[in-house]
Parts: C-alpha cells; structure tokens; sequence
C-alpha cells in the first residue's frame, strides 16, 4: 500500500486524474502536430497549385500567341479565339495567383513584373491584330517581325521560371517541416500512448493490490467471525432469513450452517415469544432504533432453553437502505445460573442473619452500626432503624466504652487486633440499661478499601448461670468426694482397730486363759477372730472398690497374657497341691490401666481357681474371641458354674451366688472388675451352668 | 537417757496393749516410751513440754499416723528436720494402706512402712521380725547425745 493517509477512492481518482490529464496533452500534442502537417500538406498543394497556374498562365499566353498569328497568316477570325479566351482567362489566373501567394512578398512583386509583361504582351496581340485586319496580311506580317513579341514572351517565360523555381524552393522546405512535424507527431503520440499504458498499468496494480488487501482483510474477518466460538455471529436479511452463520452460533445453538442458512431466525424464539410476536417486533426495534438489545430465553436446536444476551444492529447501505441485521448472541445460561446461585446464596445468608438466635450486626471503620438483625433487636431490645449509625458503643456498659473506642482506633490505626478473630466474654448493656453477660465474635473484613467489622454476640445469661450452677455442683461434688476420701481413710484406718483389738484380746484369752475356757468357750472364740478378719478383708474389698471408682485412668500398653501369666503362677504357688491347667493365649496387648488390669485378672482368674477347688485336674483359660463389639477376652473354667438366671446379680456388690462355707469371698471383687472394665469403656458378661463352669468375657 | 528404748507413738490403748504384748511374746526387753499423740512424741524426742527433763534418744520410733494433735507424718517430718534426731530409725506401724500415705511415709525418710494386721498371730510376727532386724541385727547410727 502506499503510505498515504488518502482513501483509496481518493488515490484511484487522483491517479486517473493524472492519467486523464496526460492523455489529453498528449493528445493536444498530437491534435497540434497533425494539425501542422495538415497545414503543411495544404502549404505542398498550395504551391503545386501556383506552379499549375503558373504554367497554366503562360500556356494559355503561348496559345493566344498562335491563334494570333493564324489571323495574320489566314485572316481567318476563328484563330482569335484562343486570344479572346486567353483575355479572359488570365487576368482572373492572375488574380488568384496574387491571392494565393499574399503571403509571400517576393512573389508579389513578381506577379507585378508578371501582370506588366502580360499586360504588354496583351496589348501587342491587340496591335497586330488590328495591323492585320486594317493593314492585310503584309502589314501585318511586319508588324509580327518588326515587333518583340518574342522577347516578351522571353520574358514572360524567365519570370514564371522564377515564380516556379521560387516555389519548388518553397516546397522542398515545407516537405522538410512536414516530416518533421509528423516524426514529432508520432513520438507525441507514442509517447503519450507509453506514458497512458504506464500510468494505467500502475493504477491498475495499486488497484489490484488494494484489492488483495480487501479480500485479505475480508478473509480475516470472515475467518474472525466464523471462528468466534463464545458468540452467536450471524446475519438476517431484512425479512428475518438467515445468512451468514459462525461457529458459535453453530456451537450455542447447535445448527451446522447448511441447516440453518436460508432459515427463518423465529425458530430462535421461545413460543410463547413466538406467539407473542417478538422475532418481528425486535427486528422492527432494531431497524428503528438501528440497535436493540435484549436479555431472554432463547430455543436450541434440540429445544432446549439458554439465557441468551442478544445484540441486533441494522445494516444500511450508504443512501440508507435497510440491508439486513448483523445479531450477536451469548450464551449467559451459566452467568444467570451463577446470578441465580448467588440470589439464593445471599437469600440463605439473609434468612441466617434474620433467623439466627444470635444477635449479629456490622459496624464500619467508625464503629458506627451498620446492620443490626432481628437477634439483636431481640437481645438488646432495640430496633434495627434506632440504632443504625449509632456508635457500638450505645451497646456496651459504660465502663467498656472507653476502653472499645481505643482498641477500635488502635485497630484501624495499626492493625493490631486483641478481640478480632476471637471469642470473647463481655457485658452487653440493653435499652433499658440492664447488664447482661455475652460472648462475642469479632470479625473484620475489607469493604472496597475500608474496613468494617461483623460482630456475632450470644446473650449468655442462661449459660452463665449454668456454669455457676455447674460450678456449685463441681464444689460440692468435689466436696463429697473429699468427704468420701476422709470417710474412706477413716474406715481403713480406724474400723481396723477395734478389729486388731477384737482379734488380739481373743487371742489373749485364749492363751492367757486357756485353762480356764472350755472347748465351747474357745471354740467362741476362735469364731469371734474368724468374724473381726473377715471384717477386715471386706473392708480392704470396700476400699480396693471405692479406689477403683476415685483413681484416675493411667493408660498404657498393657500385655494381658504377661499378666494372666504372672497371676497363674502366683494362684500355683499359693496352693502347689492342686492341679490346674492354665492355657493363656498369648501377646494379647491392650491399652489399658495397668494397675486395674492386673486387679481384674486377679479377680476374674482368682474367681476360676476358686471355683474349680472341687474338681481334679480343672481347667482356666484365658484368651479373646470376636464378638459384634470387638474383641471380647474371657476368662473360662470347668469349675462350679452358677445358674443363669442369677447372672445378673453376680456383679453387685456383696452378692454370692454360693455359700460362703463352700467357697469363701466378700462378694465384692466382680463388683470392683465391673467397675474397672466400665471405667474402661467397656462391657463384662457371665455365661455359666451349675458345674459346667462359667465363662466371663469382657470388652475395652 | 533411756538408752536401746523404743518410742512407741499410738493413741489406742488397745492398740497399745496388743504392742507390748507382741513385743514381750518376743522377748523384747526394751524400755517402751509411750506417746498417745504426736506432740507427746515431740516432746519425748526434743526434751520438751512434759519431758522437759530431757530429750530422749531412743533407737527404734514405732509411729502410728493417725494421731490426735500432730499427726503421725507431721512427727516424721520433724524428726527428720532435726539434726539430732534425723538418723533416728523410724518405722511407721499403722492401720493405713492409702497408697498417699506410704509415698509420703517413705518421702519424709520413714525407714519401714507396715500395716497392722487385724490377725494377732500376724501382728506378733511381724513385731517379732521388726524387733530382730531393728533391734538385733540393725547396726544404728552414733549416739548425736554421746558425741
């Protein structure tokens, strides 16, 4: 292209213009050349045209001459004719030599020596004709010889020569100025031709190449639109057709071109926008306003309804003429499904805020509120519209006013925050001036470039209340037990001693007064020291058991088959003469309080080889089976077994289900593993049959 | 002063009785002093209140340690603070098993911990091998009063 900020209208028509413009000098060129070598043309036949006269001139002169001299021979006036015709004749030749040759002054003066010597030789013949028919033929005769008739004619004829000579002159040097005109003639026209062709084969490129450009350009757009994929880009004509169709068009609305070119853009429309008249009225709003724009449903191939944003420009030619409607459309499905999302999201976070319990309102960077929702209308018992604007400040008790104002500054000053982001525990102040404890949750948020703070406040009463009476509770709870604690201590420490005393004076008895007591008396007692020992091994059950229930878990890995192990060989070695098989299964490990786990195997493992007192050889067994709560470890034996339907009293405290004369015992020790095991988070059970043994299982 | 005596520290005089019992059953001749409560004891050992007279230098402490006025483990403490009486033998002979009060018997420098049996039989027993480990076979530390 040419660098010029011309249009290329503007330079094709300047360029035909320089064209025209050299065409029609050349032109003028030629037409002058041409019109001199006709000048020049004229200039030859001019001067052939003198030489004829010339020699017309003189023949007509050599004739009268005969003919007059026939007169004088013969007589005879016939001859004269030639002379009379000759009279006439020459005077109007000479005329028009004199006409023809104005221009050229030398032979005007010529064609005066010319007119003399005819003039002369006129008036001879006139002389010698009147001799002859006057005087005769002899008169005449010598009027002939003695006059210079010759001479004259010599004359006459020296001076045509001139004249002719003059012109031949003349011609040579137009013929000369006529080849010259016409050689400029021709290389006018050449070159004016060469100059044309030039100047249109230029035109002719820019204009060519103006034109690739277009088509370029053309193609780009084309390819442009038609590649666009994110816009429906297609054209209608004035009546609505479809004539131009883009790959997003294809792609939002899922025609292939061949399907829908040709078409009637309608089938876009919902039908109910159909039956409502829209195709028409938006093609009408467009062609009037030039553009319309609309938001609405719109139909895809398979039916299937989109959010469409649809721009509709009208196409006019330049006098105005409507050409047709260029329409872009976007698929704004998922924007509006977005936009709806959002609508409900914030309709949920408005329904929460207006719902919530809770008192929840913001405040901006001032500390003035700025939301104040139906909870916190509630708590403080003020209306949102009384208090939005106010300071947060007309919340509080006035002795934290201060203190918030500073912190408030403090935060938008430096950013250091000592509430935001926690829960803390504060007094509210209410309309009617009342103090009430709450928690509060400060949160600050940018809002744009400020920053503005949303407060989430409980009103605790109830709860405060709560913890004071959880709290009276704890104390007295912790009260009791210090109670138990010194009750227990007591009980271990002085029930015992009137025990030892009981035990110790019987036995001084008996050895001091031995003599003196029958065997009924010492029988007595010995039965009161069996008493007061039985006594302190139920208490030093009663106090394992409340130990049980005081003590804090110590948890560990605790190896249950070490431990069941440890207790076998102990029970074997207590009474070496009984023959009890104990089959443990082994690295059964279990996280566990060590300490407790070991009372529970003692009891439970305890419980078997006393149980088993009766039979030879007995059997215990500990292992673990899987049950629907886990793993359930058991302890089994072979021994006296109980009834099930007393299964249920065997974890109570001092419940025996046997006589203590058959097997001894305080009744307390499932009662303590019981605990221990529920202390645990777990489960025991009995399963049994009078002397079919009993089995007893239990979880963690 | 009262030399190879055994300070017997117990406010039961049951308790009391069946001691000296089970000492004499073992032939344990030793002179007993009797505290019946923990500032009795106190005086006994630092020559105080009613035994002002003197400060006893006994070589065994039998110590209950639920005891009327200063108890049991307050008496322990104190003679374990004291230069005198800080390598004093002491075996604290009580009715508790509370696990609280063996730790804090053995962390104030008790040198035994045993519980009375309600069983007499036990009870003479267990005084017959106190008195022979102590008494017998114990080398006790040098006499604070004899140096």
């Amino acid at each position: 292209m040419i660098g010029t900020g011309l249009s290329l209208e503007r330079r094709i028509q300047i360029g035909f213009g320089i064209a025209v413009a050299i065409i029609v000098a050349v032109g003028a060129v030629a037409l002058r050349s041409t019109e001199a070598t006709v000048s020049s043309a004229q200039w030859v036949a001019h001067t052939l045209q003198v030489r004829a006269e010339l020699e017309a001139g003189f023949a007509d002169l050599i004739e009268a001459e005969t003919g007059v001299r026939g007169y004088v021979i013969t007589g005879d006036t016939t001859y004269l004719a030639p002379y009379h015709s000759a009279r006439a004749t020459l005077n109007s030749r000479l005329a028009g030599l004199r006409a023809l040759t104005a221009d050229n002054p030398a032979q005007q003066r010529r064609l005066d020596s010319l007119d003399t010597l005819v003039a002369t030789r006129l008036e001879r013949f006139q002389w010698t004709i009147e001799t002859r028919r006057t005087g005769g033929p002899a008169a005449a005769a010598r009027a002939v010889v003695g006059g210079r008739g010759k001479e004259l004619m010599q004359l006459v004829h020296d001076v045509i020569t001139q004249m002719e000579e003059d012109e031949g002159r003349l011609l040579a040097q137009r013929a000369v100025t006529l080849q010259a005109k016409a050689r400029l003639a021709r290389l006018t026209a050449w070159t004016g031709a060469l100059v044309a062709f030039a100047l249109a084969g230029l035109a002719s490129v820019l204009v060519g190449r103006e034109m690739a450009g277009r088509r370029v350009a053309e193609q780009r757009l084309r390819l442009l639109v038609g590649s666009v994929r994110d816009y429906a880009i297609y054209m209608v004509d004035p009546a609505g057709y479809v004539k131009t169709w883009n790959a997003g068009a294809e792609r939002i609305k899922g025609y292939a071109p061949p399907e829908i070119l040709g078409q009637h853009f309608a089938r876009f429309f919902t039908p109910e926008d159909v039956a409502a008249g829209r195709p028409a009225a938006v093609l009408h709003a467009a062609a009037t306003e030039g553009r319309y724009e609309e938001e609405n449903w719109r139909l895809r191939k398979d039916g299937s309804r989109f959010w469409a944003d649809v721009v509709i420009t009208a196409v006019r030619d330049d006098r105005g003429a409507l050409l047709g409607f260029a329409k872009v459309t976007r698929d704004l499905t998922e924007r509006k499904r977005a936009e709806q999302a959002l609508r409900a999201s914030e309709e949920r976070f408005r329904i929460l805020a207006v719902t919530a319990n809770d008192a929840i309102l913001s405040a901006d960077r001032h500390g003035h509120i700025t939301y104040f929702n139906p909870g916190a209308e509630r708590i403080f018992g003020l209306r949102s519209d009384e208090v939005i604007g106010q300071p947060l400040t007309v919340l509080m008790p006035e002795r934290f006013r201060e203190a918030h104002r500073a912190g408030l500054a403090r935060y938008v000053a430096t950013g250091e925050a000592r509430v935001i982001g926690k829960t803390v525990e504060l007094a509210g102040r209410r309309n009617d001036g009342t103090e009430f404890p709450l928690e509060l949750s400060l949160a600050a948020w940018k809002h744009g470039s400020e920053v503005a703070f949303t407060a989430i406040i409980r009103d605790i009463t109830a709860r405060k209340e709560g913890e004071d009476q959880r709290r009276r509770y704890a104390a007295q709870l912790e009260a009791a037990n210090k109670e138990l604690e010194a009750f227990s201590y007591s009980v271990s420490h002085d029930l015992r001693a009137p025990l030892r005393g009981i035990d110790g004076f019987s036995q001084a008895l008996l050895e001091d007064y031995h003599d003196r007591l029958d065997d009924t008396g010492r029988d007595f007692l010995q039965r009161v020291r069996a008493g007061s020992q039985r006594m302190a091994t139920l208490i030093d059950d009663l106090l394992s058991l409340s130990r049980v229930t005081r003590s804090e878990l110590q948890m560990a890995e605790v190896n249950l088959s070490a431990l069941a192990a440890a207790t076998a060989a102990e029970l074997q070695k207590s009474d070496p003469t009984r023959a009890v098989t104990f089959a443990i299964a082994p690295d059964l490990v279990v996280r566990a309080d060590p300490g407790l786990m070991r009372i529970v195997l003692q009891n439970l493992l305890g419980n078997a080889w006393k149980f088993t007192a009766k039979r030879s050889p007995a059997h215990v067994e500990f292992g673990v089976t899987a049950n629907d709560h886990g793993r359930a470890y058991f302890v089994r034996d072979d021994g006296a077994g109980f009834d099930m339907a007393y299964a249920a009293k065997l974890f109570g405290a001092f419940q025996r289900l046997h006589a203590a004369a058959e097997f001894p015992g305080t009744g307390i020790g499932l009662a303590t593993v019981q605990r221990i095991i529920h202390r645990h988070g777990g489960q025991i059970w009995a399963e049994g049959a009078p002397e079919r043994g009993a089995t007893f299982y239990f979880t963690l | 002063m009262h030399d190879r005596s055994i300070l017997l520290v117990e406010d039961n005089p049951d308790d009391e009785a069946l001691t000296r019992r089970a000492l004499a059953k073992n032939n344990i001749q030793n002179e007993i002093l009797l505290a019946r409560d923990g500032a009795e004891a106190l005086d006994w050992l630092f020559g105080t209140g009613a035994h002002a007279g003197g400060a006893a230098t006994p070589e065994l402490v039998l110590l209950d340690l639920k005891l009327p006025k200063v108890d049991g483990l307050e008496v322990l403490r104190r003679i374990r603070a004291n230069p005198r009486t800080r390598l004093l033998p002491v075996v604290i002979l009580t009715s508790s098993r509370e696990e609280k009060d063996v730790v804090t018997g053995y962390g104030l420098g008790a040198n035994s911990y045993i519980r009375k049996p309600v069983d007499f039989g036990q009870f003479v027993e267990a005084v017959r091998q106190l008195g022979l480990y102590w008494l017998v076979l114990n080398e006790p530390p040098p006499n604070p009063d004899a140096a």
